[in-house]
């Protein structure tokens, strides 16, 4: 019998091979080039995002790190999560989207013109919003909401903008029916458009407690309206696409959109359970975030469903796996704000770091990976350059580790925090008990800070070509 | 007429479906709750200077750490008793920049709630030297130092609000004086103090 060593080859790689891409590269060099432009800006505001993410959770072990106003811990938080939520997150998701519509349309994008200006519209917004903020100029709304109307109304010029210049692409398709990627899509593009607007009109937010009912809407509303269904839009076309085989099913993509629609924008209360904001509102949004599991159901089970059997490509991708975390962390993660939204579990956890560790599962472990999944899958298809697989790889792994050791060190001390202040000892202590959770959520974030700087570097692994010889995009016509 | 052929009809029905929902649990209730708001019998509005103050608390991003609702449970008894719309009546807008009331109810409370916080510690020399260098009165608080609010003079004006820095804190040479910001922030911090319910004779309703 053969010694086992004997079986392996000797060249054995060292991780498993990933497949490369069938070389088809898009002749239309102004649609890669704006798609490109859009992922480097967005990666961009990834990367100063996440830096400071990092460096404020280094102020929690060491609040004199520096003395400096601009970036006190109270300024810089919401820099953070406005970067990465307006500038990262934001652009990425349009970046897709400009692809994945016109392409589900068989017609070219209306306007190029159009979607350049929402770029730098919303790269604009982006820039005067940090420095405002850090400059002490702060709207005052709490999350996401602290950018100042004037800077908020180029964000939303820049989504009106998009909003219109996609719907005039979809208007003139080539196909009959409405692809479902672009009733999700076309959702989060029309429902924010309302959401911002309404957030920033003042008529009915004229004393603490109107403000607050608006609030709950808002902060809601501002990821479930527009992160979520923008993403899941890109995974119906994605997904099938990457897999090679039809979605399971489309009437459950219908079902999950519709009761998305309902249910969600009625559960922005919850935010705010136990508050002297109406508990009839309360209860209704507790009611609903329930109801939110049939949504979740009916869209995760449509995925794993249409990836079932189909293990091996999954595996052998290095697309794939990102999107099948991402579908993973969707049903988890949002099942969690459903529990988080019950008295019982509130009670717990409300106002503990366990919130933050939610905020981060979902935006980072829902979203984020989709949209990896996403960029993986489309640019090397768009300019025929592949990134390093074997980064590719570790990237994977270091945000998923990254992000799980972040967050189970904040739902873990978040847990203690919330008992702690149950069992009424001195508010220290919920302070002291949290020093070594900080700790290692400052490990975990340097780790997800680690694998953005590689995944920028995949990004610029897949730029498109400067050789190619510029081809005439084909007429609009011709396609329609 | 079908969703999947006609866009008019989707887009519509998504746009003005989602208005009528933002009524219900947006507009509509956040309109009830305004018209139905007033102040707490007893309850004093906030002179301009605790407004400035108001306004230092929101630049600084104190919200983000702190917390002004007092729930009605048992854990929450340590902060006062529990907090009632009427509490929040005299949190207006700030100014054009800022034409809602500024969000003071919070979300987390990595620091204490601060709903009673002017009767807590009622000491401005307490709040000065808190807000210079937390760790200076309070050794394990993570706050931050918010220096800036206070400059550091060679022989203070007669009216200068002077914050007397244990020596460790203090700045090598100089003295630590209170800036408008800071002095607008303690006179805001020390109004946060709750109207006892039924203070003017009401039965609480």
């Amino acid at each position: 019998m053969a010694e086992p060593s004997s079986l392996l080859s000797v060249d054995r790689p060292l991780v498993v091979g990933k497949a490369r891409i069938e070389s088809t590269i898009e002749s239309d060099t102004a649609w890669t080039r704006l798609i490109y432009v859009y992922l480097a800006c967005s990666t961009l505001w990834l990367l100063v995002g996440t830096l400071v993410g990092a460096y404020l959770s280094i102020k929690f072990t060491a609040p004199d790190v520096d003395h400096i106003h601009w970036l006190s811990f109270g300024r810089l938080r919401p820099v953070h999560t406005n970067t990465v939520f307006w500038g990262w997150t934001s652009l990425a998701m349009i970046a897709l989207v400009l692809y994945v519509v016109p392409k589900t349309s068989q017609r070219r994008l209306y306007s190029f013109p159009l979607a350049w200006t929402s770029l730098i519209l919303i790269n604009l917004a982006v820039i005067i919003g940090d420095l405002c903020l850090m400059g002490g100029i702060n709207n005052g709304g709490q999350e996401y909401r602290e950018y100042i109307w004037p800077v908020m109304a180029l964000f939303a010029a820049g989504v009106v903008l998009t909003a219109y210049n996609l719907i005039r692409t979809i208007a003139a398709r080539g196909v009959e029916e409405i692809y479902i990627s672009n009733w999700y899509i076309m959702g989060g593009f029309l429902w924010t458009s309302v959401l911002v607007t309404i957030a920033y009109l003042p008529f009915y937010q004229q004393n603490g407690i109107s403000e607050t009912v608006i609030q709950g809407y808002y902060m809601h509303n501002a990821v479930g309206m527009w992160f979520t269904p923008i993403v899941l839009g890109l995974i119906y076309y994605f997904l099938p696409k990457l897999l090679n085989k039809p979605i399971y099913s489309y009437s459950l993509g219908v079902l999950a959109f519709w009761t998305q629609m309902v249910f969600y924008t009625l559960i922005g209360g919850h935010h705010f359970v136990f508050s002297p904001t109406p508990w009839s509102l309360q209860t209704l949004a507790i009611i609903f975030s329930v109801g939110m599991l049939v949504t979740l159901a009916a869209g995760t089970g449509n995925f794993l469903l249409t990836m079932k059997g189909s293990s091996r490509t999954i595996a052998r991708s290095y697309s794939l796996p990102f999107i099948l975390a991402g579908v993973i962390g969707y049903f988890l993660w949002s099942a969690q704000g459903t529990l988080e939204a019950l008295r019982s579990l509130n009670l717990v956890w409300h106002f503990t770091n366990y919130t933050v560790a939610h905020s981060h599962l979902t935006m980072y472990g829902f979203v984020v990976f989709l949209i990896w999944g996403c960029i993986y899958g489309l640019m090397p298809r768009m300019t025929g350059r592949e990134p390093s697989h074997l980064l590719a790889g570790v990237h994977f792994w270091f945000a998923l580790l990254g992000y799980l050791i972040y967050t189970i060190a904040l739902m873990v001390g978040g847990t203690l925090q919330g008992v702690s202040w149950i069992l009424n000892a001195p508010f220290i202590e919920s302070v002291h008990l949290m020093e070594p959770f900080w700790l290692w959520r400052a490990v975990g974030g340097t780790m997800m800070f680690l694998s953005h700087l590689i995944f920028a570097y995949n990004l610029w692994r897949m730029r498109p070509s400067h050789r190619e010889r510029e081809v005439p995009a084909p007429q609009a016509e011709a396609l329609a | 007429m079908s969703f999947h052929k006609n866009h008019w009809l989707l887009f519509s029905v998504i746009f003005f479906g989602y208005i009528a929902l933002s009524w219900i649990a947006g507009i509509g209730p956040a309109i009830w709750v305004q018209n139905h708001t007033h102040p707490l019998p007893g309850a004093e509005p906030m002179s301009p200077l605790q407004r400035h103050g108001l306004h230092v608390y929101i630049a600084e991003g104190c919200v983000a750490c702190h917390t002004q609702q007092v729930r009605p449970l048992q854990m929450d008894a340590v902060w006062g008793r529990p907090s009632a719309p009427g509490d929040y009546a005299y949190v207006k807008p700030l100014d054009v920049w800022h034409p809602y009331a500024p969000a003071v109810l919070g979300s987390e409370r990595t620091g204490p709630d601060l709903t009673s916080i002017g009767a807590r510690q009622p000491s401005e020399v307490w709040q000065y030297i808190h807000l210079y260098n937390p760790r200076a009165v309070s050794p394990e608080s993570i706050m931050p130092a918010h220096p800036w609010l206070f400059e550091v003079v060679a022989t203070p004006a007669a009216d200068a609000v002077v914050v007397p820095l244990p020596p460790a804190y203090a700045p090598p040479s100089g003295t630590v004086v209170a800036t408008a910001d800071a002095k607008a922030l303690v006179a805001y911090l020390l109004s946060l103090k709750q109207v006892p319910l039924g203070a003017a004779g009401g039965d609480g309703k």
